[in-house]
């Protein structure tokens, strides 16, 4: 009822305020146009603006033109250039927001006072209407628009009134000051004027703080973990790594204990570059004097080289034997064949515990690069190893379950078994050079440029826990003739040339404990053959299960199978016309382990106990 | 002379029984009947708990002014870059191209939260070099206030290539908050309150945008720039910059909450007595039936003796 009551008086209100509309005109000439800009000037529209001139037009009976005051005193010294806020513009008639130059006319401003002339240039009005607030009852409009009369030039007619606002929950009467209005705001002075800045400032350009990364004294003499390391020079360890792009980017530090590899490419020009770009020299990477710790008297340790590979054109790798102090410069052989140009670097940093660089040695392949113009891949690898016991530390896959990623243990059993030997454990270093052979292990074939089976060197990738992939080769029907051969041929390309036989169950299994290791099961049966077929894939089944807690879950491989599918019909028919038969080789991680699913932890049963007194008069 | 009803009122009547009586055991079953089968109805027609809810609220960005800038300058993967990091400028050399930026944060219903964000990119170009492709990324500050206090920093990413060499890219877009899992209904949330690049790093590797995305991506709540229909403007003239236009709008997001115990509440209650009115109502004219008709043995006390014993 009061809700209702009030909506009345509202109404009855809003019928009782007459609105008595002051109108002026203008009778100019100007061209004709039309144009519907409507700017809609609102009451809080502070903008100090220069009111030097006398309104022409009657003002209209306004509720709401008290500027609003700064409540508060001003404080006693204002910034200079601050000062005192100037007395905003409320009237609307008094707006004109598109008056830009001072005593000259703009064009197209209808209500630009000193264009009484230039009128006749008008085309249209750029401002044509500056209202105030919509939340009036009755709000100051001042509309400027453009009239062709009869001898066909315009005139402008400027028309200042008070335009209804027909919504029943309208500002009848304004009595709250500056309820329309932005508040006052804080002048700025000397003792408030950084509080103001930082309430006001968050984010800006030139914020970001240039701090200088070279290692600050502080008491440890040593390194700590992701500090750059210095070198003899007062210059920092760099390891170039690819950024933003694939582009080696050589400024970039390597930082202490931050085991880091990567593969960049740099674009390259032989016949400019061969012999003069340093980044393809061995010398920029062996010529290194790195501090052992961040003082200035720290010891100095040189980069001592240990083994250098040089490899050909095809890719075949041969160990130089380089005496002390050797250096192998990049040479032009040829416009379009460099020699010794660094493809591989790894550095191996022992350090102590105190954080001392005790020695670094860097292993680096060289190779010929026979392209006139070509982006050249680079690999670049750091290793941090501790000084007493870390050398010959095994990389274990899990401990103890694998983990995910990482690469199968697996290893060969030795002759003289029931012996517990088990020799040639292989352990594969992911990605490191120098590590043992990846084709020793367990390993997949990788696709080559090449794609012919029985062609070329192979690659092969080691296999990774829980990771499935599959690749290939094909296999030429010419090549198949001899079918014996090419069956074992083929087997040792897809098995490896070492294949082992058995696989760890865990990630950490022990070398002498054989019950943790799973022997690798297989279907083929080579005397049973009895007209020689070719293999046609290899698949490896793995299946693991996950046990212990729901948090953190071991996984264990509970059984291996190499599943090898030969031909059954003849060649011809299954490569159905063409002249290649594709030949592939694939892993399975089948997890075996039941999922974990939501339930009570037991089901609830009520166990409700009655007191032994209970039915203490029956029993 | 002809009669009408002048007033009316029901009749009380009571019915008394012992406790080992039929009448009790029938009682009891009937009070179970009543009241637990309407919480298996309402359980099981699904959605008794709410366990996810949705609100409505403009979230509160600052732009952060971190920008990336990388962008190919020929088809055989020259590039220059720039960023506001420091050491990353440094690392990149001569592939460094400074451009100018301006940047304008706008309100446009001044309600005190920002709006649109304006930034003109003009990267200077050398005469050989044509632009086949950008990647631009941005960071910004993000704010949520109404139900739990989200203070995040996000990220803008923006790719174009063309195999064209363009003049000018103009992207207009939203920033749209992605979230996987509903946030709490309270409390403070700012496990993302970190740098999305580590700009005071020195290596190269924090700079990778590989890593950068990965890292972000993994995250709970994050950012994306929505801009379905970037233009890429080509025709660009000797001499003049490549532009960069965008405008990234910061709307009203709808922002999914687990709700709190007593919301939760709340609405189960208000489902399960709507069920519940249906068995009372029920139950109600089974009960009346069985004692007026003395199915079951009661004393009835009519309406006249109320206070008898």
């Amino acid at each position: 009822m009061a809700v209702s009551a009030a909506v009345f008086c509202l109404l009855l209100l809003f019928n009782a305020a007459t609105t008595n509309e002051n109108t002026t005109s203008y009778n100019l000439n100007t061209t004709l146009g039309d144009q519907n800009v409507t700017f809609d000037f609102m009451e809080n529209y502070t903008t100090p603006q220069p009111t030097e001139f006398e309104s022409t037009s009657p003002t209209p009976s306004s509720t709401s033109t008290e500027p609003p005051q700064p409540t508060e005193p001003l404080p006693a010294e204002p910034l200079p250039t601050s000062g005192r806020l100037p007395t905003p513009v409320t009237t609307v008639d008094s707006v004109c927001p598109c008056d830009l130059h001072e005593s000259v006319c703009d064009i197209n401003c209808c209500c630009d006072r000193v264009c009484a002339e230039e009128l006749s240039l008008f085309t249209s009005c750029s401002v044509d209407r500056v209202s105030g607030s919509q939340q009036l009852c009755s709000g100051d409009v001042v509309s400027y628009s453009l009239r062709i009369t009869i001898d066909g030039y315009s005139e402008l007619q400027a028309s200042a009134g008070e335009e209804p606002n027909y919504d029943i929950l309208c500002i009848q009467s304004q009595n709250r000051v500056g309820g329309l209005s932005h508040p006052p705001p804080a002048l700025p002075t000397d003792s408030s004027f950084d509080s103001l800045f930082k309430e006001f400032t968050s984010f800006m350009f030139g914020s970001e703080e240039r701090q200088v990364s070279s290692a600050e004294l502080q008491d440890s003499s040593g390194y700590q973990y992701g500090e750059v390391m210095l070198t003899a020079d007062r210059g920092v360890f760099l390891l170039p790594a690819a950024a933003i792009t694939a582009d080696c980017v050589d400024s970039s530090p390597a930082g202490f204990l931050k085991d880091q590899s990567s593969v960049c490419s740099r674009r390259v020009t032989l016949q400019q570059h061969c012999s003069s770009l340093p980044p393809l020299s061995m010398n920029t990477y062996t010529d290194i004097q790195l501090l052992a710790g961040k003082n200035e008297d720290a010891a100095v340790v040189p980069v001592q080289v240990c083994s250098v590979v040089l490899q050909s054109v095809e890719g075949t790798q041969t160990e130089l034997q380089i005496s002390d102090g050797g250096d192998l410069p990049p040479a032009l052989l040829d416009p379009s064949l460099c020699a010794n140009v660094v493809l591989k670097v790894a550095y191996v940093v022992k350090y102590s515990p105190a954080g001392d660089i005790v020695n670094v040695s860097v292993a680096l392949v060289l190779g010929f690069v026979s392209e006139a113009e070509l982006t050249l891949e680079q690999e670049f690898h750091i290793t941090f190893v501790q000084e007493d016991g870390g050398g010959g530390a095994v990389h274990s896959s899990g401990n103890p379950g694998y983990v995910v990623g990482l690469p199968l243990v697996s290893g060969t059993r030795t002759a003289e078994y029931p012996l517990p030997a088990w020799a040639t454990p292989v352990v594969v270093l992911t990605g490191i050079v120098g590590s043992l052979d990846p084709r020793d292990t367990l390993s997949l074939l990788l696709s080559a440029e090449q794609q012919d089976c029985l062609r070329g060197p192979q690659q092969r990738a080691p296999i990774l826990f829980a990771v499935d992939s599959v690749s290939g080769c094909t296999l030429r029907l010419e090549d198949a003739a001899n079918c014996s051969l090419v069956q074992q041929l083929l087997l040792d390309v897809l098995r490896g040339p070492n294949p082992p036989q058995h696989v760890a169950s865990f990630g950490n299994s022990l070398l002498d404990s054989p019950m943790d290791w799973l022997p690798i099961k297989n279907n083929l049966n080579p005397g049973e053959a009895q007209s020689c077929s070719i293999p046609l894939s290899l698949h490896l089944e793995v299946q693991w299960t996950q046990y212990g807690s729901l948090m953190n879950p071991q996984a264990q491989i509970v059984s291996i199978k190499e599943i090898i599918q030969t031909n059954t019909t003849s060649l011809e028919v299954l490569s159905a016309g063409s002249s290649t038969l594709s030949i592939s080789s694939s892993v399975a991680f089948i997890p075996v382990s039941a999922a974990a699913l939501p339930g009570y932890r037991a089901t609830p049963t009520i166990d409700a106990k009655l007191p032994f007194d209970f039915f203490f008069p029956f029993v | 002379m002809a009669f009408y009803e002048v007033y009316s009122h029901p009749a009380l009547i009571r019915y008394k029984t012992s406790v080992c009586t039929k009448a009790t055991l029938f009682l009891v079953v009937v009070l179970c009947l009543t009241y637990i089968p309407p919480l298996l109805v309402a359980y099981r027609s699904q959605g008794f708990w709410m366990k996810r809810s949705t609100y409505e609220e403009q979230p509160v960005v600052r732009f952060q002014y971190q920008t990336l800038l990388v962008a190919a300058t020929n088809t055989q993967g020259d590039y220059v870059a720039w960023s506001t990091f420091p050491h990353l400028n440094n690392m990149l050399g001569a592939n460094l191209r400074i451009p100018a930026v301006s940047v304008r944060e706008q309100d446009q219903n001044q309600d005190g939260k920002l709006d649109l964000l304006n930034l003109q990119l003009h990267l200077p170009l050398k005469p050989e070099e044509q632009v086949y492709s950008v990647q631009l990324l941005l960071t910004f500050s993000y704010k949520l206030f109404r139900m739990s206090t989200v203070v995040m920093q996000s990220l803008a990413y923006v790719q174009h290539s063309s195999s064209v060499p363009g003049a000018k890219l103009f992207i207009s877009g939203d920033l749209k908050l992605q979230q996987r899992t509903p946030l709490p209904h309270r409390g403070v949330y700012n496990v993302y309150n970190v740098s999305v690049i580590d700009g005071s790093s020195p290596f190269a590797s924090a700079y990778d945008l590989d890593n950068i995305i990965k890292s972000y991506q993994n995250r709970n709540l994050t950012t994306v720039l929505s801009c379905p229909m970037p233009v890429w403007t080509v025709g660009r003239a000797a001499g003049s910059p490549f532009q960069i236009n965008a405008e990234i709008r910061y709307p009203v997001e709808v922002i999914s909450y687990r709700p709190g115990f007593w919301e939760t509440i709340k609405f189960a209650w208000i489902q399960y007595v709507s069920v519940l009115l249906i068995f009372l109502w029920v139950f109600e004219r089974i009960q009346r039936f069985v004692f007026q008709n003395q199915v079951l043995t009661a004393v009835p006390i009519p309406v006249g003796k109320p206070h008898q014993s």
